[in-house]
């Protein structure tokens, strides 16, 4: 018979090298989660206390200064405002968009994996390359927007890039284009997954199809909507290749995005430390904003609570 | 502190490491590689460089010639703006040796200076100068003085006469040093539609209307005529372009009027004076804003930069444009491009920016890299790479080109830019210009489109400006 203090010391010893094993097997993850992330995110933060140049030329410890220049640029605060809006008025569109086309494509026939497959080609396309297609469709002088408005009879010569709300129609439009499929594709395959039960007892309860689809499609499709919410939410904050192509922040400063700035200063000028200072002001709000998706993916993820 | 704390492998490898710190500081005076003329030649070199920005087409046309020459390869990255410049500067930044030779753009030399291998000894070195006749004093004045020559102390300073034909021992007397060897100079044209200009209804109508001959406009006033004249919405067809849109190219339009205007096209001198917000200034965007009032430019023009400007006068959509490279009409326009200095005013300051070759200080091969440089740079070459529209930056190539072409149209093209580059005005130097001309542009913008009135504009870009120098650590003064 095993003495107990002989049996306590195998039992440690065996959880030791469970543990062990459990570290070894997390170690390649670790060291990545560090090299990708705790490493730069620290440098990042290093950086922003000091006056440092990507060449050297100035390296000197400055405190908060960074912050200060960009808190108190009424330019760069207009800057992290429009990143907002641009964000809020692209992703709602983006939902309320792909919504619409999802619930007809959700039925499975022929022609609406057709439709699907067609859906998928707009996001396929590098934003670079749709930023310089969309530039010259709406060139004024020569792009074909301009001239089938013309034909009929829309009012012809619209300087859409030179007009700060056509700008914003422009770019938002691009985002829209570009990205509703992504969205709608998450809802279609959210609906296709629903079960048929509820909405089979509903058309017995007599409701008619917008009740069904109000009352009973639309909280079970609450967890998709989130995914979709928080996905474009993350990619819409990175967006850059629209602003930069077709509108360099102009006219005057009305598209000038937070990601504008930073790349100016950063990889433009190489100044590392204001750039810091600025990306981990926008790191900030959107440690703000993430908590609240997050809760709000959360409580729809499951349809109980919807 | 008693020396028994430290242990006796520290002290062994603190005495190596400081032995070999004093070495490598005995064998060069710049704390690099020494350069050594006699030294073997690599078994091939390694250059970075510019796509379409800097032609590389036109150095990838000589590379056999340069093998044949040299008895190595060269070997050429070649990348498009912006991932060059991020190259470079990253190349720079890490020490690595892995080219011999880098591309560098005149606006990124503020911040390279220091980075960069000064080549004064190496330029008055005869043994380093036996590849090629390097002619020093060939390079144009401005381009050379603009691009390559640098106070490693004082980065914003000008060589004081920029008129002086190019001398190395004249530069370092100074306290200058010359830091790359120019390749490549884009400066801002003017095209035409020769076909327009010479169609004899036009020429009769132009008379009745203005009572003088329809001539390219060499005049600001003339200029604005011409492009009204020509311009005629209905049969789409506009008198100039401007490159109005936010970005150094509406910088590089407002520059240029500045100087014509006869005000200090660097718009800002190297004492910090904020040229560009002057009466001259004014005069230049009330100027710029007046061809856009007259509706002589094609619609979106206030968004336009050089891509926009060249496909509509390649289209056939102006008669007029100006820009940094030889304006191809398409195939199916049917017309005749010329070329023509941009119009003058009480001066004469068309931006100009160029491309130079700089070695690589940490390079393993700093004295084939810089007779490579050389036998890029050389005339011989450079006339050679004409052949693929290389912009030459030695006199002696302009005048060679126009005289050898068969070509009367190429011909005129680099006539104009010859004399383009003799009077051109580079840019000032700032560690971040590019923040500085974006926000000058802003005020371009805003005042081309009416939304400024053109001081309101200039004032509020000074504050800006000012703000910008000042968190990029210039001390402004009071």
């Amino acid at each position: 018979m095993p003495r107990p203090g002989r049996g306590g010391g195998t039992f440690r010893s065996s959880q030791r090298s469970r543990n062990s094993t459990a570290w070894v097997l997390m170690a390649p993850a670790l060291a990545l989660l560090l090299i990708m992330t705790i490493v730069p995110a620290v440098y990042l933060l290093w950086a922003s206390l000091r006056n440092k140049t990507l060449l050297g030329l100035t390296d000197r410890f400055v405190g908060l200064q960074n912050y200060r220049d960009v808190l108190s640029n009424p330019d760069q605060l207009h800057g992290f405002a429009r990143t907002g809006f641009f964000v809020l008025a692209a992703v709602t569109l983006e939902l309320l968009l792909g919504l619409l086309l999802a619930v007809p494509l959700a039925a499975q026939s022929r022609s609406n994996n057709i439709a699907a497959t067609l859906l998928l080609l707009p996001f396929a396309v590098t934003p670079v390359v749709s930023a310089l297609m969309f530039k010259e469709l709406l060139n004024p002088a020569t792009g074909w927007i301009d001239y089938y408005m013309g034909q009929i009879g829309l009012p012809a010569h619209v300087e859409w890039l030179s007009n700060p709300t056509t700008a914003w129609v422009a770019i938002i439009g691009l985002d829209v284009w570009q990205w509703t499929p992504f969205v709608a594709l998450i809802l279609m395959a959210g609906l296709q997954s629903l079960p048929h039960e509820p909405r089979e007892a509903a058309a017995i309860d007599g409701a008619n199809a917008w009740q069904t689809f109000r009352h009973v499609s639309l909280p079970q499709l609450g967890p998709f909507i989130a995914i979709a919410l928080v996905l474009r939410t993350i990619q819409a904050f990175k967006t850059f290749d629209a602003f930069a192509l077709l509108t360099n922040g102009g006219p005057g400063k009305s598209t000038e995005i937070v990601n504008l700035q930073i790349y100016r200063v950063a990889l433009q000028s190489f100044r590392i430390g204001a750039a810091s200072a600025t990306a981990i002001v926008f790191l900030i709000l959107l440690s703000l904003l993430v908590p609240l998706l997050l809760r709000f993916a959360g409580r729809n993820a499951d349809p109980e609570e919807a | 502190m008693s020396n028994s704390f430290i242990p006796r492998w520290a002290k062994a490898g603190a005495t190596v490491l400081a032995l070999a710190l004093a070495l490598t500081a005995c064998g060069s005076d710049d704390g690099g590689t020494a350069v050594e003329p006699k030294a073997a030649k690599p078994q091939s070199l390694r250059m970075l460089y510019a796509s379409t920005e800097a032609d590389a087409a036109a150095v990838e046309a000589i590379l056999p010639a340069f093998k044949k020459k040299f008895g190595f390869e060269l070997k050429m990255d070649s990348q498009p703006l912006p991932g060059v410049q991020t190259k470079a500067f990253a190349e720079l930044a890490s020490n690595s040796s892995a080219y011999d030779i880098i591309i560098v753009d005149a606006s990124w030399m503020p911040s390279l200076v220091g980075k960069l291998e000064p080549l004064s000894k190496y330029i008055n070195d005869p043994k380093l100068n036996d590849m090629a006749d390097t002619d020093f004093g060939d390079f144009i004045p401005k381009v050379l003085y603009d691009t390559s020559v640098y106070q490693a102390d004082n980065i914003i300073a000008q060589y004081p006469d920029q008129s002086k034909v190019p001398d190395a021992k004249a530069i370092t007397e100074a306290g200058f040093d010359i830091y790359n060897l120019p390749l490549q100079a884009n400066v801002l044209i003017q095209s035409y539609r020769k076909d327009l200009f010479n169609d004899p209804k036009q020429k009769a109508a132009f008379e009745k209307k203005y009572g003088r001959p329809l001539e390219v406009p060499k005049t600001l006033d003339e200029y604005r005529e011409v492009a009204k004249f020509f311009t005629q919405p209905d049969k789409k067809l506009y008198g100039t372009t401007v490159m109005a849109g936010v970005g150094d190219w509406s910088t590089d339009d407002f520059k240029t009027l500045l100087a014509t205007q006869g005000g200090n096209g660097l718009m800002i001198d190297d004492k910090f004076n904020m040229a560009f917000n002057s009466p001259e200034g004014v005069k230049a965007l009330e100027f710029y804003r007046s061809l856009i009032t007259d509706g002589s430019v094609p619609p979106g023009s206030l968004n336009a930069s050089w891509n926009e400007v060249a496909a509509s006068f390649g289209s056939g959509v102006t008669a007029m444009s100006q820009n940094y490279h030889n304006a191809a009409l398409n195939d199916d326009v049917d017309g005749e491009e010329g070329y023509a200095q941009v119009p003058a005013g009480v001066a004469q300051g068309p931006h100009f920016g160029t491309w130079g070759l700089a070695v690589n200080p940490n390079g393993k091969n700093k004295a084939w890299a810089y007779r490579a440089m050389t036998w890029l740079t050389a005339a011989e070459q450079q006339l050679t790479m004409t052949q693929d529209l290389l912009h030459p930056t030695r006199t002696s190539v302009y005048d060679q080109v126009q005289n050898q072409t068969e070509d009367p149209q190429l011909a005129e093209f680099y006539k104009v830019m010859g004399a383009s580059l003799a009077v051109g005005v580079g840019r000032p130097r700032l560690t971040n210009y590019t923040e500085v001309a974006q926000a000058i542009a802003v005020a371009v913008n805003e005042a081309a489109s009416g939304k400024k009135e053109p001081q309101e504009a200039l004032d509020s870009a000074e504050q800006n400006v000012r703000r910008l120098l000042s968190e990029a650590g210039y001390d402004l003064g009071s």
